[in-house]
């Protein structure tokens, strides 16, 4: 008996240690921003201490205020989420349901474009928008961003789509309904759970990118993400503020995230215990 | 007779259907990814110097025969290898062992849960930030704090080129092991509980049943964590760029890094191209591997 408490006394110290080890750098991130710049680099570290909104009244409205950028982030995010869905579920049901020539290669293919390493496709994104004088405009980044949120898109869209029951289309077909209805008000009902998930994958990826952003975005479009960067190269002593802001930028994806938490670990695990069974 | 001749046009009209629905994508993905490959590929053969730009011009091979001779080239494909291996290997091996120790606590499982989800859907820019001004910097950063309270002294995590390498091994290991943790988790609670019965019943000790039942069974999951795993390193660019952007010197210069800074640093387009190139080259072999060997095992 007294081993066994042994027992899982190792259990939840060692569940514990870990549950410190990726939660308290955020914690401790979210405790900075409530500190004054001086009591940030006391030592040994104040636990206890004045907390002051200060950091973020400075970075909403003073005069580094990151209010543009995250309205550059939330335009751009937005859009390209919005399209992203709107091309990705029919191209995702073609691939999962319908008698779509080539379809093998065409799947394989969307699969491919996925792998391609951002960095690199930046030189090219960069020369062709240069180019055409779309750089640090909001069409051009948007337009880049779709082609790293599609293929990501489309497949988990098929992942949720070939789990419809096939005789609910069929029935729907008999019907007499059209092809387009029978999407719209058979198929789609049923697979909404996996495209509020798919669309908060493509928020959050779209959210968090950041080479695409500081290269080819500017003065006018300058995302959330960039506009910290550059905090920390100048202003490289003013971490409370720094954390503030970034309490701030990570706000969206950590809300999002909780919200969906048990999808996204459903989300995460589709194609791994799914791809495991198929050939 | 009618019915015969009904049913090729309703085929055809589903095709037809499921053409319209797919060539949208397609042609965003063909121009966005496909067509942009064969112009990097051409602008890998010109000398295009942003900040020297009378010697623009058609090079042929040059941009390859200089990285051939190019020790700096060599050491980020080197930091590439070591910085995709070790990263992938810990993700694993961490992750299925908290996998295993989680699965037998019976209460808290949500809370871990939970905690996993921070790292994952952070910026990996912010994530590198964060371990660059609270975490890791000397004296005063968390880990600093850690090592002097055990009496191991203070380091500077980030400056030196030992530490710089391993620093960011670390930040990408503590970001992405969630990911491996909750897909093995998840795997391993979708086991049939009646086959570690009978295993138990047997008096197969602990260490047999991981070894002969659980892993051959998990072996599915873990391949794809691995494959995955695999690109994202190849591709980790945000979080190196933020904590160490490649230094000090070129100690945590990966491939990526390389290709960026002579890229939008040296605003040498042409070499940055080449270099862009033999990055893809690489994924795509690694890749192709990666599937092969799935494929027969």
């Amino acid at each position: 008996m007294s081993r066994r408490a042994l027992r899982a006394l190792l259990l939840l110290a060692g569940a514990s240690v870990l549950l410190a080890v990726w939660a308290f750098p955020i914690l401790w991130g979210l405790l900075t921003s409530l500190k004054t710049e001086r009591d940030v680099l006391a030592y040994p570290p104040k636990l206890i201490f004045e907390p002051t909104l200060a950091n973020y009244r400075e970075v909403l409205f003073g005069s580094a205020s990151i209010l543009p950028n995250l309205w550059s982030s939330l335009v751009v995010t937005g859009i390209t989420t919005i399209l992203t869905m709107l091309l990705a579920v029919p191209a995702a049901y073609a691939l999962a349901r319908l008698d779509l020539p080539g379809k093998r290669s065409g799947g394989f293919y969307v699969l491919a474009t996925q792998m391609l390493p951002p960095v690199g496709l930046i030189i090219p994104y960069f020369l062709v928008l240069q180019r055409v004088g779309w750089l640090d405009t909001y069409q051009g980044m948007i337009a880049i961003y779709l082609t790293f949120s599609l293929p990501f898109a489309i497949w988990l869209m098929v992942s949720y789509l070939e789990d419809v029951p096939r005789e609910m289309e069929e029935a729907a077909l008999l019907d007499r309904a059209g092809r387009i209805r029978t999407l719209l008000y058979v198929i789609l009902p049923q697979v909404r759970g996996g495209i509020a998930v798919t669309t908060i994958f493509v928020f959050l990826n779209a959210w968090n990118e950041f080479l695409f952003a500081v290269v080819l975005g500017g003065n006018r479009v300058r995302t959330v993400n960039v506009a910290m960067f550059n905090f920390i190269s100048v202003e490289q002593t003013l971490w409370a503020r720094l954390a503030a802001a970034a309490m701030i930028a990570m706000a969206p994806v950590i809300i999002l995230g909780l919200l969906a938490q048990r999808h996204i670990v459903k989300g995460l695990t589709v194609g791994a215990v799914k791809g495991g069974g198929r050939r | 007779m009618a019915r015969s001749s009904d049913r090729p046009t309703r085929e055809r009209r589903e095709r037809r259907f499921a053409l319209v629905l797919f060539l949208p994508a397609f042609l965003v993905l063909a121009i966005g990814t496909t067509v942009p490959l064969f112009y990097l590929l051409w602008a890998s053969l010109w000398r295009i110097d942003l900040s020297m730009p009378w010697l623009s011009g058609f090079a042929g091979l040059e941009n390859y025969a200089k990285m051939a001779a190019d020790p700096r080239f060599w050491n980020s494909l080197g930091l590439t290898v070591i910085y995709t291996g070790s990263t992938v290997v810990f993700q694993v091996v961490i992750g299925l062992g908290l996998a295993l120790l989680v699965l037998r606590i019976p209460r808290g499982q949500a809370a871990l849960r939970i905690a996993a989800i921070l790292p994952i859907v952070l910026a990996p820019v912010v994530v590198g930030m964060f371990w660059r001004t609270l975490v890791l910097p000397p004296d005063y950063g968390l880990l600093d704090l850690v090592t002097q309270a055990l009496g191991l002294g203070s380091h500077n995590w980030l400056g030196d080129p030992q530490l710089a390498l391993v620093s960011v091994i670390t930040i990408h290991t503590w970001q992405w092991t969630p990911f491996s943790f909750l897909v093995i988790l998840a795997s391993l609670a979708a086991l049939p509980p009646d086959v570690f019965e009978a295993a138990r019943i047997d008096r197969a000790n602990a260490w047999r049943r991981f070894i002969h039942i659980t892993l051959p069974m998990i072996r599915p999951a873990i391949a794809i964590i691995v494959i995955m795993r695999m690109m994202v390193a190849l591709s980790a660019f945000a979080a190196i760029f933020a904590a160490t952007g490649g230094g000090p010197g070129t100690a945590t210069e990966i491939l990526n890094l390389y290709a960026y800074r002579t890229s939008f640093t040296d605003l040498n387009l042409g070499y940055g191209a080449a270099l862009a190139v033999v990055l893809l080259a690489i994924t795509l072999l690694v890749s192709f591997l990666m599937f092969r060997l799935r494929r027969a095992a």
